[in-house]
């Protein structure tokens, strides 16, 4: 769940303004720790790396409304300092290719950049435990771990907004003494069943539990797949590159020239 | 996500907004995503959305790419308002907001060379972001080329073949480790042509003139007014809401206008 898929205009202002400034504070601390050349070095990396997650993001599932993320593949090349970087640059192309929402965009950033750190924090912490031997295991763990963290992540945020689709209508930027919707069908305009009601907000509850239910329903699958892709990935990665797993991405960088992955010659 | 035809759209398009500013374009994107923000009729958030498409139409802007773009986060939005909405008209409401800030957004991207829409987010952020956001736009051009090659050659090999899923998952992920790497490689090449041409740590990029102070005016002015009504429809909405209808009434109108003009012109 590396990006909350709810549109502009919906969540309450409050909500969204504090994810833009708690996502900049974070930018600018990473932005702030990392003025060396060996973080300059890396620029492109956060780039491509960045792209990649952005390629991946284009194909979805439709069924299960996922698409594949590799936002802990991301976490673990990039480590933290620049994965919130890349978290925030995402999310932006992401908004302005119209996926995702322009006010959401802090609030965004912060569930990838929750999703970059876990994994790389867990990927580690599992490889310690299991070994070096088994990438594969260990990063399927922490992309699940990962996942359900950061979807449950997401429903409490819902939570906290208070906002479902019930209340959706009543939150914004202008004044809550206008808070109420009406519907002009409802009142025999073109009086079907379809728009009739919803003039009151009913109780939250019921929206948020029914929210609850479908992401976590829909959910493990598509961290399933994504456990699947990430797994196969970094083992690939640890048999013919292992140091950019193991050594860090601001580590000294190993040349290696293109077509000689397996040191064969 | 073909972002070569919105590139070539982007770079090579002559219509009035690729004469716009785009200082003054994302002025107008802003105003009109803070209408969708502040509305909670449905009938305002459509009248913007067949706003929009008209807009579209008159520039004569590539619709059929531009179109299942703005729509994928229907999908998303919709599972949103299947899972929490109390009625339909709510659902509508949510789905319909998605689809409309995500045509404005993609309006922009179609008519705006990507440099200059980051030069305006490079002022505000750290010269590390502003770099890595320019250096990933154009890098999701090279890996989306690269990685529709790697498919192809796996394909050939028959790699990729219904009958043999687990076959087909191995080289798939093969390929995307492939492509990973590839793209590793390509970040140390970047940086040392990016070095030899005199980089230390801040990409500049200069921004473009208006070529037509004019559509810049109108371009604000329209979306100024669109905000106008929205906030209006929102604060009076108890007068007002019996009258909704004439919105996306008046918008639709102004469509088939639209498409009337450019059928007689052609």
């Amino acid at each position: 769940m590396s990006h909350i898929h709810i549109p502009d205009g919906v969540l309450p202002v409050w909500l969204w303004l504090s994810g833009w400034v708690i996502a900049a504070a974070l930018i600018w601390f990473a932005s702030t720790r990392s003025r060396g050349a060996d973080v300059r070095r890396k620029v492109p990396l956060v780039g491509i790396i960045s792209a990649l997650v952005l390629v991946s993001m284009s194909s979805e599932i439709v069924p299960i409304a996922y698409h594949i993320n590799l936002t802990v593949v991301a976490g673990v090349l990039l480590g933290p300092q620049l994965a919130i970087v890349s978290a925030f640059v995402v999310q932006v192309v992401l908004a302005l290719l119209g996926h995702g929402g322009v006010t959401v965009i802090g609030l965004n950033t912060l569930m990838t950049m929750a999703e970059m750190l876990l994994g790389w924090a867990l990927f580690r912490a599992f490889v310690r435990v299991l070994g070096r031997t088994r990438v594969r295991a260990a990063s399927g763990i922490a992309t699940v771990v990962t996942l359900a963290i950061t979807t449950t992540l997401l429903v409490g945020l819902v939570a906290a907004s208070g906002v479902t689709g019930a209340t959706a209508r009543e939150t914004g930027a202008l004044d809550p003494q206008n808070l109420t919707f009406a519907s002009p069908f409802s009142e025999g305009v073109v009086g079907v069943g379809l728009f009739s009601g919803g003039e009151k907000a009913t109780a939250p509850a019921v929206g948020l539990k029914r929210f609850a239910t479908i992401v976590y329903t829909l959910g493990p699958v598509g961290w399933l797949i994504e456990a699947l892709v990430t797994a196969a990935i970094l083992g690939y990665v640890a048999r013919v590159r292992p140091s950019l797993i193991f050594e860090g991405p601001l580590a000294p960088t190993e040349r290696i020239l293109p077509g000689d992955e397996l040191g064969v010659h | 996500m073909d972002v070569a035809v919105l590139d070539r759209s982007a770079v090579s398009g002559r219509s009035h907004l690729h004469l716009a500013a785009p200082r003054a374009k994302l002025l107008a994107f802003a105003l009109l995503l803070a209408s969708i923000v502040v509305t909670t009729n449905l009938f305002v958030v459509l009248a913007l959305l067949l706003v929009l498409l008209a807009l579209v139409a008159a520039e004569r802007l590539p619709a059929r790419s531009m179109l299942p773009l703005a729509a994928y986060p229907a999908i998303f939005a919709a599972v949103f308002a299947f899972a929490s909405a109390p009625d339909a008209l709510a659902a509508a409401l949510i789905v319909a907001k998605a689809v409309t800030a995500a045509l404005a957004a993609v309006t922009l991207m179609f008519t705006t060379p990507y440099p200059q829409v980051f030069a305006a987010v490079q002022r505000v952020t750290p010269g590390l972001v502003g770099d890595a956001l320019l250096m990933t736009y154009r890098a999701i051009f090279i890996l989306a080329d690269k990685l529709a090659d790697l498919t192809r050659a796996i394909r050939l090999r028959a790699g990729i073949a219904g009958t043999h899923p687990v076959r087909s998952a191995k080289a798939t992920t093969r390929a995307l480790g492939g492509l990973l790497l590839y793209s590793v490689d390509l970040a140390q090449r970047e940086y040392d042509v990016l070095v030899l041409r005199g980089y230390s740590g801040r990409l500049k990029v200069a921004e473009h003139p208006s070529r037509s102070p004019i559509t810049d005016r109108m371009l604000v002015a329209g979306a100024l007014a669109l905000l106008g009504v929205a906030t209006v429809w929102r604060i009076y909405w108890i007068g007002l809401i019996d009258y909704s209808w004439m919105l996306p009434a008046l918008a639709l109108l102004g469509l088939g206008a639209t498409f009337l003009f450019r059928g007689r012109k052609r």
